[in-house]
């Protein structure tokens, strides 16, 4: 097959994608599992861990311009490069809300209370997590159908994100929450808002995956 | 595409004696538009336009079958007058050849063939032709020096000046701009980008960033078959035919 360096070059580029959305995948994982266990020192950890994702997004950039501009890419491989140019900046942008959801955590007293029904907010963790995961894998297989379902379950997300708020608030409206906990109430509105965006950037990935694969634009409604 | 095509190719084959070099190609070229037909060697581009002009009748041993309206008449039948034919359906080949003359009689030589004689309206097609082709500022005050002492790019420009002399209404280009450096090269683009705004043109390339630039569609021929013709950037961006994917990601073979 001709052009062996360049092709070496594209492969190199997915994989250092699939890297960075590894890392990116960790840390919402670890960030999450720090809320759920009152980790401080994991919770620091996720903060320090950024650099990390902000190199490979730096990086994976200066690759996509090389190749752009010495190589002359076309049809798929053109797609392949720019869905990784969009697509590292829905990582770097999941890597940021993770730091602040990290802060959040640190600042927040110990151990931390969900002050509503814990299964709903463990469905919303537990779905935030794995689309995340799950767009990584998509975009490693170029598995558009799995990439299709992203929207339906953003939606199930976005349904559950509502409902807690509206709890939250009600519960705050109530006079439920001592003077001591509303600021941990608050931290925790935001870590809710945080979780809501970090899917919506999934969803991102999974349509940019639709495009590279198939040449099918889609976009978050 | 626009339901009025300029040219439109049906169920068209051609052999060279036992060869077949075009098998069953059927497109249509849109009018004041650019088409570009990308492809390997000898996978039938270049024999595929002259076609469209019946250069091919000077090779020894061809036969076609098929369609070509051009006008509402099949340009490949037999009482088709060549001559005209080709003042319409003019070429440029991929090395500028410019008569052994001046600048002013290569441009006036296809009107003066086709019986223009009067001087003061030689010199106005020369001028107007000139212009169109982008090459008049700068041979305007030596149009008595020989064509031969021009650049190369310089030189194609003059071949197409020469051609829009007697007034065609298609343009074929055979790799216009691959024997010239990127300066040339760019001012080749330009002129084909202003030219289609008055005239049809089809060009071979096998610059692929080159028909992505001029071109409004594009045709990947192979082994003498059409096997895509589609808008330009769907071509490049997203093919249907996995051998279109090979052939313009370079990895072909």
């Amino acid at each position: 097959m001709p052009r062996t360096r360049y092709v070496r070059k594209l492969k190199e580029l997915r994989q250092d994608v699939i890297d960075m959305g590894a890392i990116t995948s960790q840390s919402v994982q670890d960030a999450l599992a720090a809320l759920e266990t009152s980790n401080t020192a994991l919770a620091e950890h996720v903060i320090a861990n950024d650099d990390k994702i902000d190199n490979f997004d730096r990086k994976i950039e200066a690759q996509c311009m090389t190749l752009l501009a010495l190589e002359q890419p076309m049809a798929k491989d053109l797609r392949v490069i720019a869905t990784s140019l969009k697509m590292i900046t829905d990582l770097e942008r999941i890597g940021d809300f993770t730091v602040d959801i990290a802060e959040e955590i640190v600042t927040m007293a110990k151990p931390i209370r969900i002050p509503i029904s814990a299964s709903k907010f463990n469905e919303l963790v537990a779905d935030v997590k794995s689309m995340v995961a799950d767009s990584i894998e998509t975009y490693a297989q170029g598995n558009v159908e799995r990439a299709r379902t992203f929207e339906a379950r953003d939606d199930r997300i976005d349904f559950l994100y509502k409902d807690i708020v509206g709890s939250m608030i009600n519960a705050l409206a109530q006079g439920k929450c001592s003077t001591e906990t509303v600021s941990d109430v608050a931290s925790l509105l935001y870590i809710i808002r945080y979780l809501e965006r970090i899917a919506d950037h999934a969803v991102n990935i999974g349509n940019r995956v639709c495009y590279m694969e198939e040449g099918e634009r889609r976009y978050l409604k | 595409m626009s339901a009025d095509p300029e040219i439109s190719v049906k169920n068209l084959n051609l052999w060279f004696g036992n060869f077949q070099a075009l098998k069953n190609i059927s497109i249509d070229i849109p009018k004041n538009a650019v088409t570009a037909l990308i492809g390997p060697s000898g996978c039938g581009k270049s024999t595929f336009i002259k076609t469209l002009d019946r250069m091919n009748d000077l090779v020894d041993n061809v036969k076609f079958t098929g369609e070509v309206t051009y006008k509402g008449r099949n340009i490949l039948d037999s009482d088709t007058d060549v001559v005209e034919l080709r003042k319409e359906i003019g070429m440029v080949f991929q090395k500028p050849n410019p008569f052994p003359k001046s600048i002013f009689d290569n441009v006036a030589y296809g009107p003066r063939v086709h019986g223009v004689r009067k001087k003061t309206n030689l010199n106005e097609v020369v001028e107007r032709s000139l212009k169109a082709a982008a090459l008049w500022d700068e041979v305007k005050d030596r149009l008595s020096e020989s064509a031969l002492r021009l650049s190369g790019g310089q030189q194609q420009r003059l071949c197409i000046a020469r051609l829009l002399a007697v007034e065609p209404e298609v343009l074929l280009m055979d790799e216009p701009a691959s024997a010239l450096d990127p300066i040339a090269t760019a001012k080749i683009e330009d002129l084909i980008y202003d030219l289609k705004k008055d005239y049809t043109i089809i060009i071979v390339t096998h610059n692929m960033q080159q028909a992505a630039r001029v071109s409004s569609r594009t045709a990947f021929f192979l082994l003498g078959e059409c096997i895509e013709y589609a808008s330009t950037i769907d071509l490049f961006e997203r093919p249907e035919d996995k051998r279109t994917e090979d052939y313009v990601t370079g990895k072909f073979g």
